[in-house]
């Protein structure tokens, strides 16, 4: 369906101020969110169509609130990991922007990178983002997990393919991808005169879910957490930075 | 890591010829197709030389002194050489291109130091030294994988990579010292020799052993004490692992190549042998002196038309006596 002058209008008065696209990451009325803060998802109304399924660049991105988390390496839980990580690596911040329609659960997710990694070569490795959510509550391991009856539920994208892995996990180690595969993305990078280049990549999946291991979207909250991989650094598996904590999302705010 | 059967495989560096035909028909059975093209799960290398790949030696991986995992590197497509085609359909076949040349420009191979060695005439010296995956008893690929992919078999020790599990992160690929487990870009999976478990377990031994020409290598259970690996490896001590110090355990054995004395101005011969005891020490640890003793004592033996074990094991009569598969 094509979108109207006056439906876009009508959609950018129902949303909270915003950004424009000419902003920089750096902003400061992007809010940063901490461990077990809860935020609000966005509902797209009906009637409001991306361009594609999963336009990261879609004007729609703009009249919607980003956040922030902050990025830090994660904690090394294998010999391999503990040999290459650095846990003195600058902090970094993963923007997300959260939506719903009355079908799907959208996340988008921006973050600086210098370099386009977008190949598996000898010594060489992608740049990722994946975002993981809790079957259950908080309690579950905000680390992927803590066994199979506190499992959680992964969607990595990796640049290149922008297939997204739906995977589930009940502790580091166990990643599994999943029989069902419903999750979708898109991911432009924008190589930036001046500014910062950056990743913007969308995942989207059906709010209704199919098979144990896929999060439950159908519920009022859900526990939610973020991972990063710098290709350039060499970052695979355990080597990412990592948001601390959960990030809960209020999916009954409309 | 304890299995409860370890197959093992010993080489006689004085038997081989380096022909490659071990190489070849690992090649045709397994890494001719399919993004393996680069790979040598066996390769055969000139020492003293700088291996395959290129200098792996020194790219660190195996365990310290403490047994704990040291970090490794991961080699690149140069340290490998990256293969070439030649145009044989267009230059001999059609004629549309009038000269037979490569489709890469070949800088680097997997035996471009071929024959090289080292020492100047009359003291030039070099071997050959076939090399797989060594199955080790505590392996530094197991222990670096974070997804418990990689496995060793009960039955017989074979470590093998779960293509199921491997998610590529390659920590394998560096931490293993002999730098035989490949990265295959084409799947983004790690794959390595399987000892040709699918021939193993029908009885048959492996493609490299059965295809040597130069009939070197034995394979055999460790602990069949009838066997050829305890003969060599444990009975008289005469086959050793490569680089023993990276803490691996290797599962597969190599009997040091002996030497004719070095030459001196005069022409007379000197004591010291041709290939240099401390270089073979550096490849095959403390052992080597005691096992080029016992070979030549042995060998004189049976020169002089006495009985030797040890010189009709390792002249390996028939097959069926080289590979005790059961």
């Amino acid at each position: 369906m094509r979108r109207t002058i006056a439906t876009l209008t009508a959609f950018a008065m129902l949303s909270t101020p915003t950004l424009s696209a000419a902003q920089s990451m750096a902003e400061a009325n992007v809010k940063l969110i901490e461990a077990y803060d809860t935020v609000k998802v966005s509902t797209i109304p009906d009637g409001i169509y991306l361009r594609t399924v999963n336009d990261p660049d879609d004007i729609i991105w703009e009249r919607l609130p980003e956040y922030r988390v902050a990025m830090s390496p994660a904690p090394a839980v294998h010999e391999s990991v503990e040999l290459r990580v650095n846990y003195d690596a600058e902090v970094s911040y993963l923007n997300m922007t959260l939506a719903k329609t009355s079908e799907r659960f959208y996340v988008r997710l921006r973050w600086v990178d210098d370099t386009r990694d977008t190949a598996t070569a000898f010594d060489r490795f992608r740049d990722g983002v994946a975002v993981q959510f809790s079957l259950g509550d908080d309690e579950t391991s905000y680390m992927m997990g803590d066994g199979p009856d506190s499992a959680v539920n992964i969607w990595y994208w990796r640049s290149g393919e922008d297939a997204v892995q739906n995977l589930a996990a009940g502790g580091p180690g166990s990643t599994t991808l999943l029989e069902e595969q419903p999750v979708s993305g898109e991911s432009q990078y924008f190589d930036k005169d001046g500014d910062p280049n950056e990743w913007t990549v969308v995942m989207s999946r059906p709010i209704k879910a199919q098979g144990a291991h896929n999060v439950s979207l159908d519920r009022d909250v859900v526990p939610m957490a973020f991972a990063l991989w710098q290709g350039a650094e060499k970052q695979r598996d355990g080597l990412k930075s990592v948001s601390e904590g959960w990030i809960m999302l209020d999916m009954a705010s409309e | 890591m304890a299995v409860k059967r370890q197959l093992s495989m010993v080489l006689d560096l004085n038997k081989c010829i380096g022909c490659h035909t071990c190489t070849s028909a690992c090649k045709l059975q397994w890494t001719n197709r399919n993004g393996r093209e680069y790979m040598y799960w066996n390769n055969v290398e000139t020492r003293p030389g700088t291996g395959y790949p290129k200098n792996f030696h020194e790219m660190g991986g195996g365990f310290d002194q403490d047994g704990a995992l040291r970090l490794g590197k991961e080699p690149s497509a140069e340290d490998y050489g990256v293969p070439w085609e030649y145009n044989y359909e267009e230059a001999l076949m059609t004629g549309t291109d009038p000269w037979l040349r490569p489709n890469v420009k070949p800088t680097w191979g997997a035996n471009w130091d071929e024959d090289e060695g080292e020492g100047h005439y009359p003291n030039s010296y070099y071997f050959y030294l076939p090399r797989l995956c060594n199955h080790c008893e505590n392996p530094a690929c197991l222990a670096a994988c974070s997804r418990n992919a990689i496995y060793k078999r009960q039955e017989d020790g074979i470590v093998l990579i779960d293509q199921e599990r491997c998610r590529g992160y390659r920590y394998c690929v560096s931490a293993c010292p002999y730098k035989k487990v490949y990265f295959n870009e084409e799947i983004s999976k790690s794959e390595k020799c399987i000892f040709c478990y699918p021939r193993i377990e029908k009885g048959l031994p492996t493609a490299c052993a059965k295809q040597c020409v130069g009939r070197i290598r034995w394979i055999g259970y460790r602990d069949d004490k009838d066997g050829p690996i305890h003969t060599l490896v444990d009975k008289y001590k005469v086959a050793l692992p490569l680089y023993p110090e990276m803490g691996t355990k290797p599962n597969v054995f190599y009997v040091p190549p002996l030497s004719p004395p070095k030459i001196d101005e005069a022409g007379g011969a000197m004591a010291e042998s041709r290939v240099p005891l401390d270089y073979l020490e550096s490849l095959f640890g403390d052992g080597v002196s005691a096992a080029l003793d016992t070979i030549t004592a042995e060998r004189a033996k049976k020169a002089e038309g006495g009985e030797s074990e040890l010189m009709d094991t390792l002249i390996g009569y028939r097959h069926a006596e080289m590979f005790k598969l059961s």
